[in-house]
């Protein structure tokens, strides 16, 4: 099978969640966004002294800094070995027929999609990992806000980004 | 485990080297552990293509919704799984305040940017090891959002975020009724994942090294 469908894949998340949560995994959950902020610290070498956030996500940036070394891994050989899909590419195929054929309009909303998405998430606390998968997960009050936002958002944004009108 | 690594420069290998030093010991899983949830994530990841632009993207233009219908099946199954490991003492909560404003303009932000860069956090970085130069691009823009976070978040940030109003979860409100809420609150989910219809934007140019039989479109 070179694709796993939707069902395997949840039943398979749903129990790579349950593994880090456990006492026997890594109790704790399962995020993503914290490392970005925790890499920025990093790369541009600042101060935690001076800027006290580093501080507050020193344990959880550096966990998902090598939670997400190993994504890296399992994506690449992933990409490789069993869905055959790596490949070097600039524009997506949905992004030419739904948007445009430019590169460098790709790149520069790549470029600023990504700069606002993680000022978003560290707003929120969380990404579609730390809050939609892992916080939902748990009940909490702040996921539930958090998902209905970002769909709403989403599905707006989608409307009114992208020319799907009679495609 | 014992290991003690003397990692004290300001240097960029050093603070790589403290990164590994933190994970060792902060007690949430070992070294190897940790990347290994990495791998199975982004092998889960990318084996269900849910990090590609035309699903993420896709579901924002509701031309895909397997990423809802897989996010919607982890939550239903996990949490009914979740609650009876923690009143089994095999886990633990960790609730993410409310904090109404960070929330609001935080998810307002990352649902803008979602649409528009079709991936996510988590994704992004299986997108980049399938080879994405775009993604690259825009996770170089992450690390300076990152950046300006940081440096801003005393004097800015945390003002527009506001306070927390407490780390509330859905059981807290029907209190003796806990494991039913649970019960339905995953079953419900679980249905809502099955009950989305499924809509699928294929993309030719990820599927073309594949045989014919093994084309998820042509089956």
């Amino acid at each position: 099978m070179s694709r796993l469908p939707w069902w395997m894949g949840g039943i398979l998340m749903a129990a790579l969640l349950l593994m880090t949560f456990s006492i026997f995994g890594a109790d704790r959950p399962l995020g993503a966004s914290t490392y970005v902020p925790y890499a920025a610290g990093m790369i541009f070498g600042l101060d935690p002294d001076k800027y006290t956030y580093l501080k507050d996500i020193k344990a959880p940036g550096s966990w998902e800094g090598v939670m997400l070394l190993g994504a890296l891994l399992g994506g690449f050989v992933t990409s490789v070995f069993i869905t055959k899909s790596f490949r070097f590419s600039v524009i997506p195929t949905g992004w030419k027929k739904y948007k445009n054929n430019s590169v460098l309009s790709r790149l520069l909303w790549s470029f600023v999609a990504g700069f606002v998405m993680i000022i978003g998430a560290r707003m929120a606390g969380g990404c579609t990992s730390g809050h939609f998968m892992s916080g939902m997960t748990q009940m909490a009050i702040s996921s539930m806000i958090f998902g209905t936002v970002v769909m709403i958002a989403l599905v707006v944004t989608g409307k009114f980004f992208y020319n799907t009108k009679d495609k | 485990m014992d290991i003690i690594v003397k990692t004290a420069g300001d240097d960029l290998p050093s603070r790589v080297a403290q990164m590994f030093e933190n994970v060792i010991h902060q007690g949430h899983g070992s070294l190897v552990l940790v990347f290994l949830i990495g791998i199975m994530f982004g092998g889960i990841i990318q084996y269900t293509r849910v990090d590609k632009f035309e699903k993420i993207a896709g579901f924002a233009m509701l031309k895909d919704t397997i990423v809802p219908k897989m996010l919607f099946l982890t939550v239903g199954l996990a949490s009914i799984g979740l609650y009876f490991m923690v009143e089994a003492g095999w886990a633990h909560y960790h609730i993410k305040p409310v904090i109404w404003q960070g929330l609001i303009i935080g998810g307002t932000l990352f649902g803008i940017s979602m649409a528009i860069f079709g991936k996510c956090p988590g994704t992004g970085p299986v997108s980049i090891a399938e080879g994405r130069i775009d993604v690259l691009i825009g996770a170089i823009g992450g690390l300076f959002g990152g950046l300006v976070f940081t440096l801003y978040y005393n004097d800015f940030f945390k003002g527009l975020m506001g306070a927390s109003a407490g780390k509330l979860t859905l059981p807290h409100f029907f209190p003796g009724h806990e494991h039913l809420v649970v019960l339905i609150f995953g079953i419900v989910v679980t249905i809502i994942a099955i009950l989305i219809p499924k809509v699928e934007m294929f993309d030719e140019a990820d599927l073309s090294k594949l045989p014919d039989d093994m084309r998820p479109d042509r089956q």
